[in-house]
């Protein structure tokens, strides 16, 4: 390889680096487009980020049942529920003792859970 | 796992090893702009979406352009390679790669799938010449004749020594950098592109008069 070959090439490399071939603008166009189509949709602030953090609608019909349960034991408690939350509150030992006593190994027969026991 | 250095970039189609030198770029990837904007992207941010274009697709097409030496190909090239980086921007790693080094890497992969499947060298004359007003035709046909002339030599190239070369001398990119992207180390980097332009200054010698170097102050 002369100088001036050397030099030949440089100066060919040089021309090359400096004019880059532009891109034309319908792949410029595709490449955009197929940028957009792929990409994912933005995350929602306001209320709508709000309701879609809890979960959407699945989630709020979750909290409306629950609601609606709880209001519903406030309102009218079965039997030994309000001894059974006392008991929880204070920690007392008692309770695994009243819980059985008032429900009766008959009361669970009836979920059928008898026909599991071997 | 070089893989997963670079965000998962497919490894080079050759059957060189992996073992893996320069950690080259990978340091800048903190504060690389296109990293930016890629997780900008990501988050549904359009404004992004058109800069990243702007910005990635002449890198891309200009590689694949000067290995492939097709325009047809290089625009597959560049839509499938930025197709690529599209689908990977939700999952992108942070710092673990500069985006336009995993983008070099995988269309230095698509070029070598394709030059692997060609059978021979396409038409150069297809290439459109990015057109000057202020330059007369003479010089124009003199420009293009060199043009023509450097892409043959290139293509003339081994696979891997043309690669490196456009990287090098005229994508401008540093030895580390190449290095991560064709996977090799970066004494092998210097040795394909010392050989390459060996090769293309002999490839390119025999045109001096043609090409208008006898007259030209080079």
């Amino acid at each position: 390889m002369t100088r001036s070959d050397e030099d030949m090439l440089e100066n060919l490399l040089q021309d090359a680096r400096a004019r880059p071939q532009p891109v034309p603008q319908a792949l410029m166009d595709r490449i955009l487009a197929d940028a957009i189509a792929m990409q994912p949709e933005p995350a929602p602030r306001g209320w709508r980020g709000l309701w879609q953090a809890i979960g959407g609608a699945p989630a709020f019909g979750g909290l409306v049942t629950a609601t609606a349960v709880g209001f519903w034991i406030g309102v009218a408690a079965p039997a030994g529920v309000s001894d059974f939350a006392a008991a929880l509150i204070t920690g007392s030992d008692a309770l695994s003792v009243e819980v059985a006593q008032e429900t009766g190994v008959a009361d669970l027969t009836a979920f059928g859970w008898d026909i599991e026991e071997l | 796992m070089v893989q997963a250095a670079l965000n998962g970039a497919p490894a080079p189609a050759s059957g060189m090893k992996m073992d893996r030198h320069a950690s080259g770029s990978d340091g800048l990837a903190a504060q690389d702009p296109d990293a930016v904007l890629l997780v900008r992207y990501a988050q549904g941010d359009r404004t992004a979406a058109r800069l990243l274009t702007v910005r990635l697709s002449p890198l891309v097409f200009g590689h694949a352009l000067r290995v492939l030496g097709d325009q047809a190909e290089a625009e597959d090239v560049a839509q499938d390679a930025l197709m690529r980086l599209w689908k990977i921007a939700p999952d992108w790693r942070e710092g673990e790669a500069k985006v336009t080094t995993w983008l070099y890497r995988v269309t230095a992969n698509l070029c070598t799938d394709r030059l692997r499947k060609r059978h021979r060298g396409v038409p150069l004359e297809d290439i459109a010449e990015p057109a000057d007003p202020g330059e007369t035709a003479e010089a124009r046909l003199q420009r293009g004749a060199r043009e023509d002339a450097l892409q043959t030599a290139l293509d003339a190239l081994p696979e891997r020594q043309r690669h490196a070369v456009v990287l090098r001398h005229i994508d401008g990119l540093a030895n580390p950098e190449i290095a991560t992207i064709l996977d090799i180390g970066v004494e092998a980097v210097e040795s394909l592109t010392a050989r390459g332009k060996r090769a293309l200054a002999k490839l390119l010698g025999g045109q001096r008069d043609a090409l208008g170097y006898e007259d030209d102050k080079i």
